[in-house]
């Protein structure tokens, strides 16, 4: 792998996520270029590395993550705080961009003002944990899964990978990937439900 | 509308995670746009993929990287180049009237934007024959890996036994029918793995329009006028 590798600490709590999403809000706001070079400092390395995951070129990488991140500033208008944390927006940003680019077209989307949209007539009762404070849990959640359960959560996401190809690259049956996965996904799930 | 059967966990985590077909994730959009309960646990996967972004080793950026891409940007402001992510008018294809009140008043967007233009309710799609009781239209503009088409089976049609070629997804539109795994009404989502056999019937008095996604190139459409007969008629 080209490029210095360093792992950046995250948002380790709720207030620093929240920091992270105020900074888009601003930048939406107010055009904020203060808070746009915080959000560009944390995000953009990351978001390298998983194009990179995909691209396997730095150079593509580097590119992809610039042209992601001017989309943040584009696009900050549309993140609401309610519905997303900041580092869930930007996956989402990111991703589409990878869709884009990869595969030379558009992420298929629920449009929100499609009329047939049908809405949630019982909202969840975890609407009142926050986003921010719900993001921080399951990237809690998620580093205290083992070893095994954590990569086929990360190839999921951070790379092309089918189950079947993830059981070959891991070289453990299909079935095993599944059950990895649901332990894992019951466990982020669990970390998200002991605080309401 | 009271959906009972969704796509597995598993495939909207591959639907957050951007790594389905273009056929399949044209389906759980479709079926999302109906369906909050899983637009909620798309959102929570979303989480858990903001979650990886944030974890993972990041790689440092080239140098001056912010003032390039700042600068970039400032050319764009004085262009007026703001994306507003205005959508075109949403077209609406009418899905029609169900004895069974199993049908969606009009296309969820993903689905009818795919649709030929001069279409404006279900009755006006190009329908193919395929075999007696069944036609078909294939969507077009669809990535080489996967296909997506709409089905039509008449009453009492039975689809002969079949297993699967990867996966297969269904998502019912209007009608019903009725299989080894349950009854599927419209919005409904049967999403098979490859281990699956199973026969539907569309099992009422109506017929049934349903779209289906699969990864594989299509082995049920040979499979299908050979083996095809009216349930009745066994």
């Amino acid at each position: 792998m080209t490029g210095t590798k360093s792992k950046r600490p995250g948002p380790a709590d709720p207030v620093e996520a929240k920091k992270c999403a105020d900074w888009i809000v601003s930048v939406a706001t107010t055009r904020d270029r203060e808070a746009f070079a915080q959000l560009f400092a944390h995000f953009a390395p990351r978001v390298k590395a998983y194009m990179f995951r995909f691209g396997g070129n730095a150079e593509t990488a580097e590119e992809l993550a610039q042209e992601a991140m001017m989309q943040v500033w584009r696009k900050a208008h549309l993140f609401d705080p309610s519905k997303a944390a900041a580092s869930t927006w930007i996956f989402t940003v990111a991703r589409n961009l990878r869709i884009d680019r990869f595969r030379q077209r558009k992420h298929i989307e629920v449009d929100d003002s499609d009329p047939t949209l049908i809405v949630d007539e019982d909202p969840l009762a975890d609407e009142v944990v926050g986003r921010d404070q719900e993001a921080v849990l399951v990237k809690a959640a998620m580093e205290e899964l083992p070893a095994d359960q954590k990569v086929v959560v990360e190839l999921s996401f951070f790379e092309d990978c089918s189950h079947s190809e993830i059981a070959k690259r891991l070289n453990i049956p299909l079935g095993t990937v599944k059950s990895r996965l649901r332990l894992a996904l019951g466990k982020l799930r669990g970390g998200l439900e002991g605080v309401a | 509308m009271n959906i009972k059967h969704h796509p597995t966990d598993q495939t909207l985590m591959d639907y957050a995670s951007g790594s389905l077909s273009q056929a399949m994730e044209l389906l759980v959009a479709t079926h999302m746009t109906l369906c909050p309960h899983c637009r909620n646990k798309v959102s929570g996967f979303e989480t858990m993929g903001g979650a990886v972004l944030e974890n993972t080793d990041s790689m440092s950026m080239s140098d001056h990287s912010l003032d390039h891409v700042m600068a970039m940007l400032e050319r764009e402001a004085t262009n007026e180049n703001i994306v507003t992510e205005k959508l075109p008018t949403m077209r609406r294809i009418a899905v029609g009237e169900s004895i069974t009140g199993s049908t969606m008043a009009s296309l969820p967007r993903p689905l009818a934007e795919l649709l030929p233009e001069d279409v404006t309710s279900l009755d006006d799609i190009p329908w193919k024959s395929l075999a007696p009781g069944v036609k078909q239209f294939q969507l077009k503009s669809i990535e080489s890996k996967g296909t997506v088409r709409l089905l039509k089976i008449a009453p009492g049609i039975s689809i002969p036994d079949h297993g699967h070629h990867g996966h297969e997804m269904t998502l019912l539109i209007k009608g019903s029918y009725i299989d080894e795994i349950g009854r599927f009404r419209a919005g409904d989502v049967a999403d098979l793995d490859d281990d699956v056999d199973h026969q539907p019937i569309a099992d009422t008095a109506e017929e049934c329009i349903c779209l289906i996604a699969t990864d594989a190139p299509m082995k049920f459409n040979r499979l299908l006028p050979k083996l095809l007969q009216p349930f009745f008629g066994i």
